[in-house]
């Protein structure tokens, strides 16, 4: 009983504290940032005691598969999902949970996990070309 | 003659359920069932999130793709379970018997297998970051592109299992026996390796 109440607490977190995404500060500032560069935000949700965010942060991120093209055509927004308010329309199931969004507020694909260095280069020229 | 093909029908009837009915209706109606006869059932595609499952016998039942997100499956009997795309996530199976589990592809992140037997067990692409394998048995189980992050392997051997591809950055193993490919491949892959793991 006790652990069914905590999945459905867990559940309800999610919805806690919603704002469009346009509205998130956070958004705006990276929005401004990339104005010229029509870069696509990337948004990854974490948590401190998650594996896979720190993998994707300190390895993937890094891999040199991956940073070149990640830091050229990407803005990097982090969520940490426990301690930050989450845009409104932006639920999540699994951490971390990656949101690729255009300059119109418009989320283009999320991901969902980790991924392997090779693997998510191959999703970042995908998601950069459908942009 | 009526009465003896009767009789048969019956016997057959009777044999298609290895399963206990009155367990398997107490399952799907309360989502808890401790020390319950679930042999040969089909539960797939349903949710036991939270569910005590404790001591249950599922050998050689059907869980594909269904969801057991943080019950209670401890010396659970898993063997020979067909479990392809099952989340398992933040469950415990600590005891639990998985031998010969088929579980490819399964979501296994931050269960606790402590003292499991996964001998024979398939556990090729599964998510398991963060599991904790402390003094669980392997024999010849199947790892190949697992991603096993952060997981914690103590008191094991190693040395039979196929770890061909697994993801293992940040992978505790501690008094482990491993041949010396896993070694090298644990190290290239950032793991942490204590001294005391031997590498044959």
């Amino acid at each position: 009983m006790k652990k069914r109440l905590w999945v459905a607490l867990l559940w309800g977190a999610m919805s806690v504290n919603a704002l469009p995404i346009q509205k998130d500060e956070a958004f705006i500032q990276a929005i401004a940032k990339s104005q010229n560069s029509q870069k696509i935000i990337l948004m990854i949700y974490t948590t401190d005691d998650c594996p896979e965010c720190a993998y994707m942060k300190k390895k993937v991120f890094h891999d040199p598969a991956v940073e070149p093209f990640l830091t050229q055509h990407f803005e990097i927004i982090e969520k940490n999902v426990h301690r930050n308010a989450l845009p409104d329309g932006y639920d999540y199931f699994g951490i971390p949970t990656m949101f690729f969004i255009n300059h119109a507020g418009v989320n283009k694909e999320t991901l969902v996990g980790s991924k392997r260095p090779k693997a998510f280069a191959d999703d970042l020229h995908r998601i950069w070309k459908k942009k | 003659m009526k009465n003896a093909l009767l009789v048969i029908f019956i016997l057959g009837y009777i044999n298609l359920f290895a399963y206990d009915t009155q367990d398997y209706k107490r399952l799907l109606e309360t989502k808890d069932c401790v020390t319950c006869d679930l042999r040969d059932a089909n539960l797939s595609d349903l949710d036991f999130s939270g569910s005590d499952l404790q001591r249950s016998d599922f050998r050689g039942a059907n869980l594909s793709r269904s969801v057991f997100l943080m019950a209670d499956l401890s010396s659970a009997k898993l063997n020979d379970v067909k479990a392809s795309g099952t989340v398992f996530w933040k469950a415990t199976m600590d005891d639990a018997n998985l031998t010969r589990i088929h579980a490819k592809g399964a979501n296994f992140k931050g269960t606790s297998l402590k003292h499991s037997d996964l001998s024979y067990a398939d556990m090729r692409g599964t998510k398991s970051w963060k599991v904790n394998f402390t003094e669980a048995t392997f024999v010849h189980t199947d790892f190949r592109k697992a991603e096993l992050g952060d997981a914690k392997f103590i008191r094991n051997d190693l040395r039979s299992s196929r770890m061909d591809g697994t993801l293992l950055w940040q992978t505790h193993f501690e008094s482990v026996q491993m041949s010396a490919n896993q070694c090298r491949h644990a190290k290239e892959e950032e793991a942490l390796i204590s001294t005391d793991t031997v590498c044959h």
